[in-house]
């Protein structure tokens, strides 16, 4: 069958088919970035917390718009070319476009990348430290250092709930205990064995070792007995009704409903004993550790996510940073300033400035630094018939270290020079803690009590990061759609070039509209997420 | 639409002038938004900077969407696609005001 409509336009719309359709689907796309756009507004406005003004770097989000401004031209040169049937022309344009895509890509790969093994820390009084955490290189495994570390004392015990245990960290600890010769076992005996032996279950004797499938048996028990205890349950309180309804025959069910219950002495002997949780013991002290999100600590007893108790005692858990590269007091300040306490005090007494010789000395430099650029700009400014100055220092720069001021106080006191090509790299992949070294970016502890709030700056540390990832990730993806697209055109395209070359240029002019849409998304794109 | 050799020729130069602009938008909004010299408003990111940035984007978005995307001359059809979802999503950002009546307006932001 022949479809209409797909080189020539239909008399009424003037269109052929798939342009309306793409016309269509952009229209649904407006809306759906129109959303984040406005979800993006929302968040900024309502922000809670000190918004990370112009935070990006700049020059990758820079080279990737000129590359899909770039890529949007190349596509309507392709489909030009293909309209003066110059196939030659149009696979050079199209691989052009394509390439523009992948790069695009890579450069957003090496941007997530940054910000995916970036480290930041809130304290618990609001003052954020950011940088690179350091490893511990075990049996070839990279392991942050950022654990929570527990001492169990001989005779400790570990309480699974043998509903929601996780195996894979039950399998953690045996490992952990294997290598320490220390051996788990069951600290009690779990009765109610002769009830669940007709059923043929185990009997669950006190010293029996820990393992995964004995979790499980005690679950499997567990749910053996409490279905059979509600049945039971059930049906003495459908008896009970009974009585209750032979008595009150002429009142409604709601009038007596509070004297309906059960004999629990009763249904006693019938009902099983049910497991909800199996407690463990160990022979010996046994050290182990976890990662800080997957456990609730506490000063002698932890939770872990699994709801597994930990009776053991907290030791020092430090975050370990190899390299800070941020010092940034404007969420404490904000705090400070709710509070009605001066920026200067607060920051005085915050824990950094108690603690750290280091953030001591390179703030004194930096508050330095703050005045002399007021100075500068009263002087390059003025100021207004009030005598107050036309331009101020903004609070980022007031109350934030980062990275390029770090850089600049180890250049200044220190005397570090970078090469042109270190420094060039460091415009991509932020801080060169291998080139600059602990001179500019020294190590840091964080002691466990201090940490507030820590993450990656990944969407859990922030709305502004949420936002940002879900806006460039999805039009990461309609990159990456659109290139494929385009791509089939280019390789596969040949075949119907031959047989119907009008059709071909107009299955491209759609796919170029889309690829215009989504250079037209990034547009707004960069400015919004990286300059403002 | 450009069907003729001569009209696509000439289409093409045009494609050119506009790449050319965007190129000059682009860097425009980037030094506006770091070098201070060339600061609107107060010192640092402020409205003035927000307005001005989405000025120059709203422009260039619309020269792609004119030129490259053919809009200057298209059917009515698309038209009426188009400025329907346009008003959609600008109902969509008016809702936004709806948050001025709730507690979570931010006057720092319009300092």
């Amino acid at each position: 069958m022949e479809i209409p409509y797909i080189v020539n336009a239909r008399k009424d719309t003037g269109l052929f088919n798939s342009k309306i359709a793409i016309w269509l689907f952009l229209a649904s796309e407006v809306m759906l970035f129109g959303g984040f756009f406005s979800a993006y507004i929302f968040l900024r406005l309502g922000a809670d917390y000190p918004w990370p003004e112009r935070t990006l770097p700049v020059l990758p989000g820079l080279i990737n718009t000129f590359v899909l401004i770039g890529s949007s031209v190349t596509v309507v040169f392709a489909w030009a070319a293909l309209k003066l049937h110059n196939w030659r022309q149009f696979q050079v344009y199209m691989g052009i476009t394509i390439f523009c895509a992948l790069l695009f890509m890579v450069l957003k790969a090496v941007e997530y990348n940054v910000k995916l093994h970036h480290q930041a820390v809130r304290l618990s009084d609001y003052s954020i430290i950011e940088g690179h955490l350091g490893y511990d290189k075990v049996e070839g495994k990279k392991i942050e250092k950022n654990r929570i570390n527990l001492q169990l004392e001989q005779e400790a015990t570990i309480t699974y709930n043998v509903l929601r245990f996780h195996p894979a960290w039950v399998e953690q600890v045996l490992e952990e205990a294997k290598k320490a010769g220390v051996s788990i076992k069951l600290a009690a005996d779990l009765k109610g064995e002769e009830k669940l032996s007709d059923e043929g279950k185990d009997y669950f004797k006190k010293d029996e070792p820990l393992t995964v499938e004995l979790l499980n048996k005690v679950k499997d028990a567990h749910l053996a007995a409490r279905s059979n205890n509600a049945v039971i349950k059930t049906e003495a309180l459908r008896e009970a009704w009974k009585v209750a309804k032979k008595a009150h025959p002429d009142q409604s069910d709601w009038e007596y409903s509070d004297n309906v219950s059960i004999d629990t002495e009763a249904i006693k002997p019938k009902l099983l004993t049910e497991f909800p949780s199996v407690s463990f013991s160990i022979d010996k002290s046994l050290a182990l550790s976890f990662k800080p999100r997957d456990v609730k600590e506490g000063p002698t007893q932890s939770k872990l996510r699994d709801d597994t108790v930990i009776n053991g005692k907290l030791v020092a858990s430090p975050m370990v940073f190899e390299n800070l590269d941020a010092i940034d007091f404007q969420y404490l300040v904000m705090k400070a300033e709710a509070k009605g306490i001066k920026p200067e005090v607060a920051i005085e007494n915050s824990w950094l400035m108690q603690n750290s010789g280091f953030v001591r000395e390179a703030w004194a430099w930096h508050e330095k630094e703050v005045e002399k650029l007021r100075l500068r700009l009263i002087k390059d400014y003025k100021r207004d018939e009030n005598g107050k100055p036309n331009r101020e220092p903004t609070h980022k720069e007031m109350y934030r270290m980062g990275w390029k001021d770090l850089k600049k106080y180890a250049e200044d006191t220190k005397d570090i020079k970078l090469s042109g090509v270190d420094k060039i790299k460091e415009e991509f992949m932020g801080p060169n803690y291998h080139a600059r070294g602990q001179e500019t970016f020294p190590s840091f502890e964080v002691p466990r009590e201090q940490v507030g709030f820590a993450a990656k700056f990944t969407p859990a540390w922030n709305t502004y990061y949420a936002i940002y990832f879900t806006i460039t990730g999805l039009h990461g993806l309609h990159v990456v759609g659109g290139a494929i697209v385009l791509a089939y055109y280019l390789f596969f395209g040949r075949k119907m070039y031959d047989e119907n070359p009008e059709w071909l240029a107009n299955r491209v002019e759609v796919g170029g509209l889309f690829w215009h849409f989504v250079d037209l998304v990034w547009i707004f794109v960069f400015p919004i997420l990286y300059l403002m | 639409m450009a069907n003729s050799v001569e009209e696509i020729q000439k289409s093409k130069k045009t494609y050119m002038i506009v790449f050319g602009g965007l190129l000059i938008g682009t860097i425009v909004t980037v030094l506006v938004a770091t070098v201070e010299a060339l600061d609107i408003g107060i010192h640092g990111f402020d409205k003035w900077d927000a307005i001005l940035g989405l000025i120059i984007a709203t422009a260039k978005a619309t020269a792609v969407g004119l030129i490259f995307m053919h809009l200057n001359h298209e059917k009515k059809a698309i038209y009426w696609i188009f400025i329907s979802a346009l008003v959609l999503c600008a109902a969509m950002f008016a809702l936004l005001f709806l948050a001025k009546y709730s507690p979570i307006w931010d006057n720092y932001f319009y300092r």
